[in-house]
């Protein structure tokens, strides 16, 4: 893909350049240019994308998975959207006010049908947020945890009733928590929803068929209300590959266009094939592994922090992670406008490993488990980490498992060092509060930590709505969460994807989302 | 005969009892359920509590298992938790794939495998010989992934001659759906045909140095008249048992093959089914692929008959 500022052409150093700004590795107070493409976009086409899993539905109140989301904002909408720096814009509400801390009001945009033909409006969104809190089955019930009641004050006004303060929400409505379905799609057909969404968004793209491990097929939305820009591309057809190599190799024979994620493995070589284009996208994840501070041994402060000093992240970032991605401080990303640069990542000092294993009571080191999920770069990284605790004097023996096994165990508390890789949420609010909020029961919170000036603080962030107060929050909990150790962070990934050059018009955002929109195909 | 069958087949519902009740037990006893699966990201505990009394798992594991037994005795096999799709729809798409990738890498293994067997058989001690045996050892020892990935890139990436992933159905889209299966056809087939070539070639040795053989000879046959009527079909009984159990194992998918090919097989159901905790699908392609084996070994023993009239059934 080659991309193209107003001025002239632009290379793919641009587009990494772009990355950069709009991970904020890059002076603040530099501009984002805007990503054009190359030539006056066309019309038509199938445009074909390569994911290494299967969606798991077509649901967005419903959903779990992130390949989901990259169908549904093509599909659906959000209320808000985001843009390259992860600033907030209008999506299907065109504007927003808080009068109140505790009051939200949307206006929303007129003239938007849902593909059903019938009026998206005020009605339509309160439906959605009721659906949201009410459905046995709603995944988003901890996000819009914080909305009281929803009144539709007139037929495009909508006023959100909060219970607390939440400064996360406005984020937050630019995910799945603020994707709109169409009441009547959602009451006529129930539970076939998750697997047929005809009409149920407003988006660019209509939903055709699923094929469920074969293909989805989405096609242009005609009746599309925006007049600016695509949708372009006359259909996108998602195909799940599961072997990385293949996925890749049917991007080099030309048999998909698109790929979601190309592995640190093969970045490399990707980036020496001049018949694709690769994009570094930052992400907003962040990679970890939560200690449980219920049992022992990590119930020990001093423990914890004696795994922290003992590994080396510069090591584990440059042979594991092979640079695709940076040492994490903690659990914001580069990314974020929360992202506290001033803040080192936790450096290898074995001294101060053994020093503190002395002050754990485990002068002559311990033994625990690590469970991790039996990918080969979670292993490599386990493996690593396993290598590095022996030098200090810790024996760690390696659990490998799937997913499922994963969550029980850790939603069970069964484990002492569990891996957790979080895809990252827009506000930082959602890459912090669930992990180390005090929670009885279930929850993100697999650590176990509770402490009160944690959860003080994380009470604050959702309070206060300046965004450098926040900000300053979010440092000061960096810094506890650096000396308290509930998880010690390894990596904010990198999310490189792949293009066949005929692909035009794509946006990085970091969220790592495909949206499709503005995407065309070059003759 | 039609006793036979109708004694095999009762004699399958305590094997399927078994191989269910067993299944069961195993994936409700490993760590992890559906509901921890779909809410991953909800903390709300009592969402998940309500979602599993909906499903029955808050249920002693031999009430859900009753509960499964009764809705089979009649004909129902449920429906997957995942998707909400009767299990029988599933699995019924999944099959067809399957079963034509089985057909296909069972002709592309026969073609390659018995003029290679009978050949290194009949030429012991030759280069004909070597290269049947060299042969056999490779596709024996080659991991699949391996020779899947070795045949994307030549075919796929390289020569672009066949198409690298997914799947075309070829009943609707005719060569192009064949061109589709080629390459996991051939990565199985190879591999089968490996294992055929070194059974009929072990077996048509036995049946070579066997007395009727030397008689034949000595009547004045042909060597080729005495290896197509006398020699071949005494020496298929190990090949046919080989294929049979093959054809069981390729039924209940090539995991490795689909997940590599982007197949939507049986195989790759399962093993998705597994990793979701889908409890009645995993339930459901288990007792189809039990069945598809029984019914395989059944064809086998039956094929017995029939190659040798000495075998007989009481």
């Amino acid at each position: 893909m080659r991309a193209a500022t107003p001025h002239g052409n632009v290379h793919r150093r641009d587009f990494l350049y772009l990355c950069a700004l709009a991970s904020g590795t890059l002076a603040p107070g530099m501009s984002v240019r805007p990503v054009f493409a190359q030539g006056a976009p066309r019309k038509g086409g199938t445009l074909r994308v390569g994911f290494y899993l299967e969606a798991s539905t077509m649901d967005p109140h419903f959903s779990g998975s992130k390949v989901d989301r990259q169908i549904y904002h093509n599909i659906y909408e959000p209320l808000l959207t985001l843009d390259v720096k992860l600033g907030i814009k209008p999506g299907l509400a065109e504007s927003w006010q808080q009068p109140e801390p505790k009051i939200l009001v949307l206006k929303l945009r007129q003239g938007v049908k849902f593909q059903d033909g019938t009026d998206f409006n005020a009605e339509a969104v309160r439906f959605n947020f009721n659906r949201m809190k009410t459905e046995p089955k709603s995944v988003r019930k901890g996000e819009v945890a914080s909305i009281e009641s929803v009144d539709a004050v007139d037929a495009y006004t909508v006023r959100i009733n909060l219970r607390r303060p939440d400064a996360a929400l406005l984020a937050t409505l630019t995910d799945r928590a603020g994707m709109m379905v169409s009441p009547k799609v959602a009451q006529e057909r129930g539970a076939e929803l998750e697997r047929n969404a005809k009409g149920a968004g407003t988006g660019p793209f209509e939903f055709v068929e699923w094929v469920k491990d074969d293909h989805l097929l989405i096609k242009r939305n005609d009746g599309y209300w925006g007049k600016q820009g695509g949708p372009y591309l006359d259909r996108v057809r998602y195909r799940p590959i599961p072997d990385d190599t293949v996925k890749l190799q049917s991007l080099q024979a030309g048999e998909i266009d698109v790929i979601d994620y190309v592995q640190p493995r093969d970045v490399a070589a990707v980036r020496a094939d001049k018949n694709i284009v690769m994009l570094d996208v930052p992400s907003l994840a962040a990679f970890a592994y939560q200690l449980n501070q219920t049992r022992p041994p990590f119930n020990v402060k001093a423990l914890r922090q004696a795994v922290a000093y003992a590994i080396d992240l510069d090591q584990i970032i440059k042979g594991v992670w092979l640079n695709v991605g940076t040492p994490a401080n903690g659990p914001v990303p580069p990314t974020s406008w929360a992202y506290d640069r001033t803040i080192p990542y936790i450096k290898r000092d074995l001294a101060k490993a053994k020093a503190k294993l002395a002050e754990g009571g485990k002068p002559s080191g311990f033994a625990f488990t690590i469970t991790t999920a039996n990918i080969p770069i979670n292993v490599q990284e386990a493996e690593v980490i396993q290598a590095q605790l022996a030098e200090a004097g810790m024996t760690a023996k390696i659990k490998l498992v799937d997913a499922a096994t994963q969550l029980s165990d850790g939603n069970s508390k069964n484990f002492d060092m569990i891996s957790y890789q979080w895809s990252g949420r827009p506000d930082p609010d959602g890459n912090i509060y669930q992990f180390f909020k005090t929670t009885p029961g279930t929850s993100l919170n697999w650590s176990g930590i509770s402490n009160p000036q944690i959860d003080a603080l994380l009470d604050k962030t959702r309070e206060v709505s300046n965004q450098a107060e926040r900000k300053k929050l979010y440092s000061d909990l960096t810094k506890i969460l650096q000396d308290e150790l509930p998880m010690v962070y390894i990596v904010h990934p990198i999310e490189p994807k792949a293009f066949s050059p005929k692909v035009q018009g794509y946006e990085p955002i970091p969220d790592g989302m495909m949206r499709f929109k503005d995407v065309w195909l070059k003759a | 005969m039609g006793r036979l069958v109708l004694r095999r087949l009762l004699a399958t519902i305590p094997v399927l009892l078994l191989v269910t009740a067993g299944v069961f037990a195993l994936i409700h006893l490993t760590p992890g359920d559906p509901v921890d699966v779909m809410m991953a990201e909800s903390v709300d505990d009592s969402v998940k509590a309500t979602l599993r009394r909906q499903l029955g798992l808050d249920q002693p594991i031999y009430v859900q298992y009753g509960a499964w037994m009764a809705k089979l005795l009649r004909g129902d096999l449920g429906r997957s938790i995942r998707n909400g799709e009767p299990v029988i729809e599933n699995v019924g798409r999944r099959m067809r794939p399957s079963l034509q990738l089985a057909a296909l890498a069972m002709a592309i293994s026969l073609m390659v495998a018995t003029p290679l067997g009978i050949l290194s058989a009949a030429r012991r001690n030759t280069s004909v010989d070597r290269f049947g045996t060299t042969f056999a050892l490779f596709g024996i020892c080659m991991p699949n992934f391996l020779l899947a990935l070795l045949l994307i890139f030549c075919f796929g990436v390289k020569l672009r001659w066949l198409p690298i992933s997914g799947y075309t159905d070829p009943l609707e889209e005719g060569l192009q759906g064949l061109r589709s299966l080629v390459l996991p056809a051939l990565t199985l087939g190879l591999a089968l045909a490996a294992v055929v070539t070194r059974t009929l070639r072990s077996s048509m040795l036995d049946a070579l140095s066997e007395d009727y053989v030397r008689t034949a000879r000595a009547k004045g046959l042909s060597e080729s008249r005495v290896i197509r009527g006398h020699v071949l079909k005494n020496a298929l009984i190990p090949v046919v048992t080989v294929l049979g159990l093959q054809l069981g194992t390729l039924i209940g998918g090539a995991v490795i093959t689909e997940y590599v090919f982007a197949l939507p097989g049986v195989g790759r159901l399962v093993v998705d089914a597994v990793f979701a905790r889908d409890y009645p699908l995993v339930q459901g392609v288990v007792l189809l692929i039990a069945i598809g084996f029984i019914l395989s070994n059944l064809a086998v023993d039956l094929l017995y008959g029939w190659i040798d009239p000495r075998i007989r059934y009481r």
